[in-house]
C-alpha cells in the first residue's frame, strides 16, 4: 500500500508499536547525558512510553485531556508527548522563549490538565499562574535539580511516571513485554481521525492560534516530505534536534520523521551546547531556520576574516573556484567540465571540507531550510561550501506536511521548489495569494471557529502568502511576502518587505531588520546588529564598548552597518533602497512581556512600528532637506 | 574534544582511547609500521643510533615524569642508571643471575634509591634539592668504584648477553626488538599513570603543593611516588644498557649524562610524554648531526679542515648554545613547536576557534 494512505489510517503510538516489534534492537536516538550519547532502541523507547502513559493515566489523564509540555528539545520531551498520544490525549508544546503573558494565555486556550516543565525555571514560569487555571491537576518536573524546596502537591517528577510510583506506590518492575503489550492495547483504542496534537502559530499578528491536528493526517502530511525527500527513508540517518519541538518542523524532525522514515535524532546534553553536539554527531541530515544557516555563515566568513594571511588567501581563491562551480552547477546540473569538476574537489579539500568539519557540517547530505524566508545568498554560501541546502514551504496548518520544497540536489537558491505530494496549488488571480486544497490541510483552529472559517476561501486554504511562479524554473514557486506585509508606499510603489530585508540580513553583522515605509516617501529600516559578530569586529578595530547598547551606540558601528546598508542598496531598485536606518538599542527578546518579537523571533511589524515610535519617527522627520533633495532627485532622474 | 567532527561516545572507555580519529589511527598505525621496518632497512651504524635513541626514550620518560610533571628537579638520573647498571653487572658476575633476576633487581634497588633520596624533596626545593640528587650521583658511583677496584674489576666489568627465552641478544636487531618493547612500554605505561589520579596528583603538586594538599592530596606521598616510579625505570634502563654494552664502568655514568637527561626534558618540552620522546631523539643525535655537518664544511672548504680535529669542542659549543636558545626562544620545547604547527593546521582554514555555536 501506498505508505501515505497506510500511515493516513494510522497513529504514531501505532507505528512506535510496530517498530518495537519489527526491529526491537534497531537505534531510535542517542540523548547525551554526562557525556556520553545513551541509546534507545525502538523497544527501549516504546517501553518507557508505555511506562509513562501508564504513570500519565495514574494522574488522571484520560482521553480528550490536554497535555502542556514546555522546554527545550530533549528525549522526555517527546516520551511524554507519544505517552500522552497513546492516551488520546491532545498535546501542545509551549516556546521555551515564550513570555508569561503567552504562557497564560496558551495554557487557558488549550486548557491543559498536564503541564510537563523540563526543569526548575519552567516550573517557576507555571506556578505562579497555577492556582488562576482550574483545569491544571499536576505538573510534571523531567529534571528536578535545584527543585529541592518546591513542596507544592501539583508537582510530580518525571522520575516517578516512569516508576510507575506516581501516586507513592511501589516501584512498578513489570516485565517489558507487559509494557509493551499494553501500549499496543491503547494504541488500537485510538482512531486516525482523533485529534492528537495542537501547534500554536507564531502570533506576528495577535495571539497565536493553535492548530489542530489529527494523528492519521500529520503523518501522512509528514510522508509528503519523505516522498519529496527520498534520502529520509534511508536507515540510520544522523540528526541533531535543537529546534523547538512546539514548532510543527521540530516535531516532523524529532517524533514523526524517525517513526516513519530512517532518520535517528541525536539529543546534545543541553541546546545551549548546539556547537559541540554538531560537531560530534556530524550529521547526514538536518531541519534549520535560516536564522542559524546566517548565523553559522556570519561566524565562517568572520573566521575566515581574522585568520592569517595566508590562510585566507588559500580560502578566498577557493571560494572564487566554488562560486564558478555552484553557477555552472545551477545552470547544467551535474557539472560537465571535468576541469572544473577537479578543481572544486581541490578546493573542497584544501578550504571547504576543513571548515565544514569545524561545525560537523561534513558529512551532511541534506539540510532543509524552513520556518522563515532564506536569503539567497546564503543559500548559496552553503552550496559553494558543498552544502546541499534545500529551502522548504510549509505553514503550521498543514499539518506537518511541506507545500513546496526544492528538490536538489544543490537546487538554485531564489525559489522554494516544486510542489510536494497531495496538493493542489493555484495563486489568487487579484492579488496572487497561494491558494491551497488536498489532504493534508489541518482539522481547524482550537477553540476559533470563526477563525477556521476565514482560513477558507471557495474550498482552497489561503494561506496568507503572496506567491508567483519562477519564470526561470517553470514549475518552482517563488515566495513573495505575507500579504499584508506588503508596503505601499506614499508613492503608490507595492514593495515587499522581506524580499529586502533578507538582502539586509545578507551581511554578517545585521542580525534582524524590519523595513519601514508604508504610506511613507521612502523606505527605512530598523536594524538589530549581531552581537557576537559586531562585537567581534570592535575588538578587532580597537572599538571600546561595554556592553549591547554602548555598542549600538558607538559611531564606528553605525558607520560599518551604514556601509552595509550602502552595499546591499547596490542591488535593490531605487524605489527599495534604505534612505535611513536606526540601530535597536537592546537585543529583542521574546521572554520579555510585550517584545514585539515571537518566540520564534519572527517580528511583530506593527508592535515594531509602536514600539520604537521614536526611532521611526526620527527617521522620517528629521530632515526635512534630505527628503526634499529624494524627491527632487527622483524628478530630475525621471 | 575529538580533533574531527562525528565521533560521539557511548562509553566512558572511548573517552580515553590514546588514538581516536581516522587520522590519529592511521598516522600511528603508520608510524609502528615504520619502527617496525627500520631494522631491517638500516645499516648497523644506524641501527645502533635507534637503539642508544630508544634507550634514550626511556630514561627521559622516566625523568619527564620526575621534573616535568611532577615538578621534582633531579641532577641524579646518570647516577640511578648507574645503580641499575651495577646491580646487574655484580649479580651476574658474583651469581651468574639472568636477566630475569637482574633485571626486578635493578628495579627494586632504583625503588630503594628513589625512597632515599626522595627523602630530601620533602623538605627541599629547587636549587637545594638539585644538589642533594647530585650527592646520590656521587655516592653510586663512588661505590661502583669501590666494587670495581675491591675485586679486581678495575677496567670496568664485563657481563655476557643474556639470555632470553633461548634467544642470545647479541645481534643489534635483537636488542632494537627489546628496546622497542622498552621504550614502547615507558611511554604507555607513562601516559596512562598520567591519565590516572596519580598522574593528576602529580601534576596538582608541580603547580603549588599546599593547593594540592588542600585538594586531598597527599603530598609526601606523591612525591616520594614520583621518584621512585622514576627511579625504578630509570635503574631497568642502567640494565639493559649494562647488557647492550657488554661492560660495567663508572666512566659511562657521568655527570654530563644527567645533564643531557635534563637536556632532553628542557628541550622537548617540560610536561609532555611526546616531549620527552621528541627531546631524547633530539639530544642523541645532535652529536652526530653536528659530526656530519663538520664534515660536510671541511669537504667543501679544504682550509677549514682543521675543524675536524675540533669537532668534540665544537658539539659541546653547539649543544650549549641549543640550550641557551631553546630556554631564551621557546621555553615549551619541540613539544610547544610541534603543537603550534599541529594547530596551525587542525585550525585550518581559521586562526583560532571562530565558532561559539549558533546561540539561541
Amino acid at each position: 500500500m501506498n505508505p501515505t494512505v497506510r500511515l493516513r489510517q494510522s497513529t504514531a503510538p501505532r507505528v512506535l508499536c510496530a517498530r518495537a516489534r519489527a526491529e526491537p534492537a534497531r537505534i531510535a536516538l542517542r540523548a547525551k547525558r554526562l557525556g556520553l550519547y545513551e541509546e534507545r532502541t525502538w523497544r527501549g523507547l516504546a517501553v518507557l512510553v508505555a511506562r509513562v502513559a501508564n504513570g500519565l493515566a495514574a494522574i488522571g489523564v484520560a482521553k480528550g485531556d490536554r497535555v502542556a509540555i514546555m522546554g527545550d528539545a530533549c528525549e522526555e520531551w517527546l516520551v511524554c508527548d507519544l505517552a500522552a498520544q497513546a492516551l488520546g490525549a491532545i498535546t501542545y508544546g509551549i516556546y521555551p522563549t515564550a513570555s508569561m503573558a503567552e504562557v497564560e494565555h496558551q495554557m487557558r486556550d488549550g486548557g491543559a490538565k498536564v503541564f510537563v516543565a523540563e526543569n526548575q525555571e519552567y516550573v517557576d514560569k507555571i506556578l505562579p499562574l497555577a492556582d488562576a487555571l482550574p483545569q491544571l491537576a499536576s505538573i510534571i518536573v523531567i529534571d528536578t535539580n535545584a527543585m529541592f524546596s518546591y513542596d507544592d502537591v501539583r508537582l510530580t517528577p518525571y522520575a516517578a511516571l516512569v516508576d510507575g510510583n506516581a501516586r507513592g506506590g511501589a516501584v512498578d518492575d513489570g516485565a517489558d513485554d507487559a509494557f509493551l503489550a499494553g501500549l499496543e492495547v491503547r494504541a488500537a483504542a485510538l482512531h486516525p481521525d482523533d485529534p492528537a496534537f495542537i501547534v500554536y502559530t507564531s502570533g506576528t499578528t495577535g495571539a497565536p492560534k493553535g492548530a489542530l491536528v489529527s494523528h492519521g493526517r500529520h503523518l501522512a502530511g509528514a510522508a509528503n516530505m519523505v516522498a519529496h525527500y527520498p534520502l529520509l527513508d534511508e536507515a540510520g540517518l544522523r540528526t541533531v534536534v535543537f529546534l523547538p519541538l512546539c514548532h510543527v518542523l521540530g516535531r516532523d524532525l524529532a517524533i514523526t520523521l524517525p517513526l516513519i522514515a530512517g532518520v535517528v535524532p541525536h539529543f546534545g546534553e543541553s541546546v545551549e551546547d548546539l556547537a559541540t553536539t554538531l560537531h560530534e554527531v556530524a550529521p547526514d541530515f538536518l531541519v534549520l531556520v535560516p536564522r542559524y544557516l546566517q548565523k553559522f555563515a556570519a561566524q565562517v566568513l568572520i573566521g575566515v576574516t581574522n585568520t592569517s594571511p595566508a590562510k585566507r588567501r588559500v580560502h578566498q581563491a577557493a571560494m572564487r573556484v566554488g562560486r564558478r562551480f555552484a553557477r555552472a552547477r545551477w545552470d547544467r546540473g551535474p557539472v560537465s567540465s571535468p576541469l572544473l569538476s577537479l578543481a572544486y574537489a581541490a578546493c573542497r579539500l584544501l578550504s571547504f571540507k576543513p571548515v565544514l568539519s569545524k561545525l560537523g557540517f561534513d558529512r551532511l547530505r541534506l539540510v532543509i531550510s524552513g520556518g522563515a524566508a532564506l536569503s539567497p545568498e546564503t543559500a548559496a554560501f552553503w552550496q559553494i561550501l558543498g552544502v546541499n541546502v534545500c529551502e522548504v514551504y510549509g505553514q503550521t496548518e498543514e499539518a506537518g506536511a511541506i507545500i513546496t520544497g526544492q528538490r536538489g540536489p544543490f537546487p538554485r537558491p531564489g525559489n522554494v521548489g516544486t510542489l510536494a505530494q497531495g496538493w493542489e496549488l493555484k495563486l489568487d488571480p487579484e492579488n496572487g495569494e497561494i491558494l491551497l486544497k488536498g489532504d493534508h490541510v489541518f482539522d481547524g483552529y482550537w477553540n476559533q471557529p470563526e477563525a477556521s472559517a476565514e482560513a477558507w476561501r471557495d474550498g482552497w486554504l489561503a494561506t496568507g502568502d503572496v506567491g508567483a511562479w519562477d519564470d526561470a524554473q517553470p514549475g518552482h514557486l517563488k515566495l513573495v511576502d505575507r500579504a499584508r506585509d506588503f508596503i505601499v508606499t506614499s508613492g503608490g510603489k507595492t514593495l515587499s518587505p522581506s524580499f529586502i530585508e533578507n538582502i539586509l540580513r545578507g551581511s554578517p553583522y545585521i542580525g534582524e531588520a524590519m523595513v519601514i515605509g508604508h504610506a511613507r516617501k521612502y523606505l527605512t529600516a530598523l536594524i538589530e546588529i549581531d552581537a557576537d559578530t559586531v562585537a567581534d569586529w570592535a575588538r578587532a578595530n580597537d572599538v571600546s564598548y561595554t556592553g549591547f547598547t554602548s555598542l549600538t551606540a558607538e559611531v564606528r558601528v553605525v558607520d560599518l552597518i551604514g556601509a552595509e546598508i550602502a552595499r546591499a542598496n547596490t542591488e535593490l531598485a531605487r524605489v527599495e533602497q534604505i534612505k535611513q536606518f536606526r540601530i535597536l538599542p537592546k537585543a529583542l527578546d521574546p521572554e520579555e512581556e510585550g517584545e514585539p518579537v515571537t518566540p520564534t523571533r519572527k517580528l511583530k511589524r506593527a508592535l515594531m512600528i509602536t514600539r520604537f515610535e521614536a526611532l521611526v519617527e526620527a527617521m522620517y522627520d528629521d530632515n526635512e532637506e534630505r527628503a526634499l533633495a529624494d524627491a527632487a532627485g527622483a524628478t530630475l532622474d525621471a | 574534544m575529538p580533533h574531527a567532527s562525528g565521533y560521539f561516545r557511548t562509553t566512558y572507555g572511548q573517552d580515553t582511547r590514546l588514538v581516536d580519529t581516522r587520522t590519529q589511527r592511521v598516522a600511528a598505525g603508520a608510524f609502528i609500521c615504520a619502527l617496525i621496518a627500520l631494522p631491517w632497512l638500516a645499516n648497523p651504524f644506524v641501527l645502533d643510533l635507534a637503539n642508544q635513541t630508544l634507550l634514550a626514550v626511556v630514561g627521559a620518560v622516566a625523568l619527564m615524569l620526575l621534573t616535568g610533571f611532577a615538578g621534582q628537579i633531579s641532577l641524579g638520573h646518570a647516577g640511578l642508571m648507574a645503580a641499575g647498571a651495577f646491580c646487574t653487572g655484580i649479580l651476574s658476575k658474583e651469581l651468574g643471575a639472568s636477566i630475569w633476576l637482574t633485571l626486578p633487581a635493578s628495579a627494586a634497588t632504583g625503588a630503594l634509591l628513589g625512597v632515599i633520596f626522595g627523602l630530601p624533596s620533602l623538605r627541599l626545593r629547587g636549587l637545594y634539592l638539585a644538589v642533594s640528587t647530585l650527592a646520590l650521583h656521587f655516592i653510586v658511583i663512588y661505590l661502583g668504584h669501590e666494587y670495581e677496584t675491591r675485586r679486581g674489576f678495575s677496567t670496568g666489568i664485563v657481563i655476557d648477553p643474556p639470555r632470553v627465552f633461548g634467544w642470545e641478544l647479541v645481534d643489534g636487531r635483537a636488542w632494537y626488538v627489546v628496546f622497542l618493547i622498552a621504550a614502547g612500554g615507558t611511554v604507555l605505561i607513562a601516559l596512562n599513570w598520567l591519565r590516572s589520579r596519580t598522574g593528576r596528583a602529580w601534576r596538582a603538586l608541580h603547580g603549588r603543593e599546599a593547593v594540592a594538599e588542600a585538594l586531598g592530596i597527599h603530598v609526601p606521598l606523591y612525591k616520594l611516588l614520583a621518584f621512585v616510579a622514576s627511579s625504578t625505570l630509570t635503574a631497568m634502563l642502567g640494565c639493559l644498557f649494562a647488557y647492550y654494552r657488554g661492560f660495567v664502568s663508572g666512566e659511562a655514568f657521568s655527570l654530563f649524562l644527567s645533564i643531557q637527561y635534563v637536556a632532553m626534558v628542557i628541550i622537548g618540552g617540560m610536561g609532555s610524554i611526546a616531549g620527552a620522546v621528541m627531546g631524547a631523539v633530539f639530544v642523541t643525535l645532535f652529536p652526530y648531526g653536528i659530526e656530519w655537518l663538520v664534515g660536510l664544511v671541511s669537504e667543501a672548504l679544504p682550509e677549514m679542515r682543521g675543524l675536524q680535529n675540533a669537532v668534540f669542542a665544537i658539539n659541546y659549543a653547539a649543544f650549549g648554545l641549543v640550550m641557551i636558545l631553546f630556554l631564551v626562544f621557546e621555553p615549551q620545547g619541540l613539544a610547544g613547536i610541534w603543537r603550534r604547527v599541529q594547530a596551525y593546521f587542525l585550525m585550518w582554514p581559521f586562526k583560532q576557534k571562530p565558532l561559539s555555536g549558533g546561540g539561541k
